[in-house]
């Protein structure tokens, strides 16, 4: 079935109203010397709310993002109906390229996929080469979302193994982090061996073994740890609510453009990693989030489906059998969760496990993406561990 | 509910999940207030206020209103995921539209007589304090403080006011002192960081001080209820001489190594044995709460300003974050429009805005001191305490008698957490049994009994 390609064009009643909330937009003061550890800084803010209104043109942006192949596809979910899927695709030239699914997160968002895709389909005599398809969540970006409860992981994994089926990739490979972590891993449970032949995540967890001796920690090891522990107990507030009371959040994000930046500027600060973000590229993130199709909280249900009984969710994960395809490991110091390497080996059957970088967070397709690619480029090259685990498609 | 019920669902679930952590340690710190002692005669007279919103607010107001923007919601999702959609548009209609924020504003300055007033909290400054005092005829009248919390502010006063001041030879009366807490309503809020329980406690105090009621009773629930326990740690036995409240919260068992906390925490896990049917309802219900009703605490504990800056700009993201409570934690109370909109606008019209609203939970969550604990120090000062059905954070009758010196406990069939607003006669009767003659705590203020000295 031919592909249905898509521009982003957002209606200018849309960009009017959002100029007007703008112009409204009241802000809070904020406590001497607080810094970020009351929230996102007040001086930031101001800043960002400034250039949007001013020195910020939706238009040029839109344009550039217009240069990314985009497409929509008609996906059919069991129990849910059909929802309109909006994803990045882009084929190598190299036509043995091996299909990779990328699955982003939240607050990712199709961009977040964006700079991977020249790098992984370049035709390079020493590396293999990919065909792409970067995912939006549905809910997310311009992918239509769910409309009656109940659209869990299972569903998020079916339709992304329906999409690669439907573009012609009976048999590829996925990448994910932070919800595409969980999704991608639900796509090796359901689909593994007879569509997902592997499996790559930059989000790595793990638990001590049974005779752990907390000694043993190097120095580095131990402060990541204990940033990690900082992260769980003062950065997760977000994570509760929209698990529980999505919808109440709903209304201050879809109605408040200053409140929707805060929210997530907030993350794209504290989970990146020596990130330098330019406003513009902040303000083009958090204007996708604004002008999504099925505004923000499309985005924050997919909280409330997989971990409304939170406890329940973390058992869940935890006890669900590891799946069984080879599965790559990338790790990078800014991320949430950090933990000494060997704890991983837990996540699956782990054939690849990457150094730890010397930069990256939570976003490292975005952030590093020469080093993320790097990681795929040794996990499915000649002589990498995952090498011809498509068969036919080597990416050479 | 079966014993093994018990021990296998709801104590994994204590252990694991905490109702927040233990103090570290006691706070005793010497009353400072002796510069504020003064008999009613070298009292400041009072400097009347009244809420006088502008009409320029009061349009920019109905212009955002004007452009909400609203989000979506699942087939019948109802009241799961937060507040429903038609219930927050039909408040944003009515709100834009025929809300006549003046009127109620004229009522409430009617029925709340209001007040500011410079209150010197040290190592802080001054902060202007917005109150309600509302005096009884009856000189003899017991001087009582009420605190509120949050999302609650002063108009929880109003429905219990006219009662608690009422004279009549079979109750005790009342002097009511009902202020906004710093950050809340017309009160000033703090501008640096660290302003801790204690702060609050002895900015009320010196309140009370400063109206020329060296000694005092407290009523409180929410924040109020656990700032009321502060003053009565900090100041109790001198000034405050009796405290009420209808908020039974305190942390669940610790299982630390100090033995005597292990002794506490293991009688405490037996008293779950047993629990009366009500306060096995209760317990699941707080249980409830902490699973699925505790986002905003989480947030609001960790990243005020974050959620702050929605909650300036965005009345209709304000109403929602809001009255999900107001809905979610009463008892079937049958709000209407008017009632919802005026309590909203409050915070919305309030002086600091609804961001500074927030800053409590994330200073007294640093300090570790969200949930009283078994463990502290006890206010020995007479302790009364009120259980209503729908309170969503209703702990066992014997794990809060730890917490005090409890001489008066009831238990309600309705109200729930706004119990001064939803239920003001039962919260009132509890009151006028606890103080009344007769009463575990009649005549703890000495000459002011309530009655006429006869």
């Amino acid at each position: 079935m031919a592909e249905t390609p898509f521009k982003i064009s957002i209606p200018q009643a849309l960009l009017d109203r959002l100029q007007q909330k703008l112009a409204l937009t009241t802000l809070p003061n904020e406590l001497d010397g607080s810094g970020w550890d009351y929230g996102a800084p007040l001086a930031d803010v101001k800043r960002l709310v400034a250039r949007w209104m001013d020195g910020y043109d939706w238009r040029h942006h839109e344009a550039q993002l217009n240069q990314l192949p985009q497409f929509t596809r008609p996906i059919s979910v069991d129990g849910h109906g059909t929802l309109d899927i909006h994803y990045i695709h882009r084929k190598s030239e190299v036509e043995g390229a091996i299909p990779l699914l990328f699955v982003h997160g939240w607050p990712g968002i199709f961009l977040e996929g964006s700079r991977i895709v020249p790098l992984l389909t370049a035709k390079l005599d020493d590396h293999p080469s990919f065909h792409v398809v970067v995912l939006s969540l549905p809910g997310f970006g311009f992918s239509e979302g769910a409309k009656k409860p109940g659209f869990n992981i299972a569903q998020y994994a079916e339709i992304g193994n329906k999409l690669m089926l439907a573009l012609g990739y009976n048999e590829y490979v996925t990448q994910g982090g932070d919800w595409g972590l969980a999704v991608t891993r639900r796509i090796a449970q359901l689909y593994g061996g007879k569509h997902s032949k592997a499996w790559h995540t930059n989000m790595v967890f793990g638990e001590p073994p049974a005779d752990f001796d907390p000694t043993t920690l190097t120095p580095e090891q131990q402060a990541a740890l204990a940033r990690t522990e900082g992260l769980m107990k003062k950065g997760m507030g977000y994570r509760h609510q929209q698990s529980t009371k999505p919808q109440t959040l709903a209304y201050a994000m879809t109605d408040s453009p200053v409140g929707l930046l805060a929210w997530i500027y907030e993350k794209l600060v504290a989970w990146t990693d020596r990130y330098n973000w330019t406003d513009i590229e902040v303000l083009t993130w958090i204007s996708i989030f604004y002008f999504s199709r099925e505004g923000p909280v499309g985005s924050f249900r997919i909280y409330y489906e997989a971990m409304g009984n939170e406890t329940m969710a973390m058992q869940a994960f935890r006890e669900a059998p590891a799946p069984e395809i080879p599965l790559g490991l990338s790790h990078f110091p800014g991320d949430l969760v950090v933990v000494p390497k060997s704890w991983s080996r837990m996540m699956g059957n782990v054939v690849f496990d990457s150094e730890v970088h010397d930069a990256g967070g939570h976003f490292p397709a975005y952030e590093q993406p020469e080093a993320l690619a790097g990681d795929l480029r040794q996990m499915f090259g000649k002589g990498g561990p995952a090498y011809g685990v498509v068969p036919g498609k080597s990416g050479y | 509910m079966a014993r093994d019920v018990i021990k296998s669902e709801i104590c994994p679930k204590l252990l694991t999940g905490s109702f927040g952590n233990p103090s570290a340690g006691a706070l005793l710190t010497s009353p400072s207030s002796s510069a504020y002692l003064s008999s009613p005669l070298e009292m400041d007279p009072e400097t009347p206020f009244t809420l006088n919103i502008s009409a320029t607010q009061i349009a920019d107001l109905k212009h955002r209103l004007e452009l909400t923007r609203f989000p979506d919601e699942l087939d019948e999702a109802e009241w799961a995921y937060g507040a429903p959609l038609a219930d927050i548009q039909r408040l944003v209609s009515y709100w834009q539209t025929d809300f006549d924020w003046n009127k109620q504003q004229a009522v409430l300055n009617e029925e709340l007589p209001q007040f500011t007033r410079n209150i010197d909290v040290d190592d802080v400054g001054t902060l202007e304090v917005h109150y309600v005092h509302k005096k009884s005829e009856l000189e003899e009248a017991i001087p009582m403080l009420f605190v509120h919390g949050w999302p609650g502010s002063f108009i929880e006063a109003r429905k219990i006011l006219p009662l608690l001041t009422a004279t009549h030879p079979d109750v005790p009366s009342f002097h009511v002192v009902a202020p906004s807490l710093p950050g809340y309503g017309s009160s000033e809020a703090p501008t640096k960081k660290g302003f801790s329980l204690d702060q609050f406690a002895e900015t009320c105090h010196k309140l009370m001080l400063s109206l020329g009621y060296s000694e005092y009773v407290t009523q409180g629930g929410d924040w109020g209820g656990l700032i009321t326990r502060r003053i009565a740690i900090k100041y109790g036995g001198k000034h405050s001489k009796a405290w009420h409240t209808n908020f039974p919260v305190c942390n669940a068992p610790q299982f630390t190594l100090n033995p005597f906390h292990l002794i506490t925490s293991f009688s405490m896990i037996l008293d779950l044995l047993w629990l009366s049917d009500f306060e096995k309802q209760a317990l699941q219900r707080a249980l409830e709460t902490e699973r699925i009703g505790t986002g905003y605490l989480r947030l609001q504990s960790t990243k005020p300003q974050t959620i702050g800056y929605a909650l300036a700009d965005s009345p209709v993201g304000l109403l929602a974050w809001i009255y999900e409570k107001l809905v979610g934690w009463t008892d079937g109370y049958k709000w209407t429009d008017d009632e919802i909109l005026t309590w909203i606008s409050i915070y919305w019209f309030s002086r600091a805005g609804p961001a500074a609203s927030l800053r409590i939970y994330y200073e007294v969550n640093a300090q570790n001191e969200l949930v009283p604990s078994v463990h502290d120090v006890r206010p020995t000062i007479p302790m009364g305490l009120s259980y209503f059905p729908k309170e969503v954070a209703s702990l066992p009758r014997s794990w809060l008698r730890r917490t005090g010196n409890v001489v008066f406990d009831s238990q309600h069939d309705k109200g729930g957490h706004f119990a001064a607003y939803e239920v003001p006669e039962s919260l009132v009767g509890d009151l006028r049994k606890m103080f009344g003659k007769g009463g575990p705590a009649y005549g703890v203020v000495a000459g002011s009994t309530g009655f006429k000295l006869s």
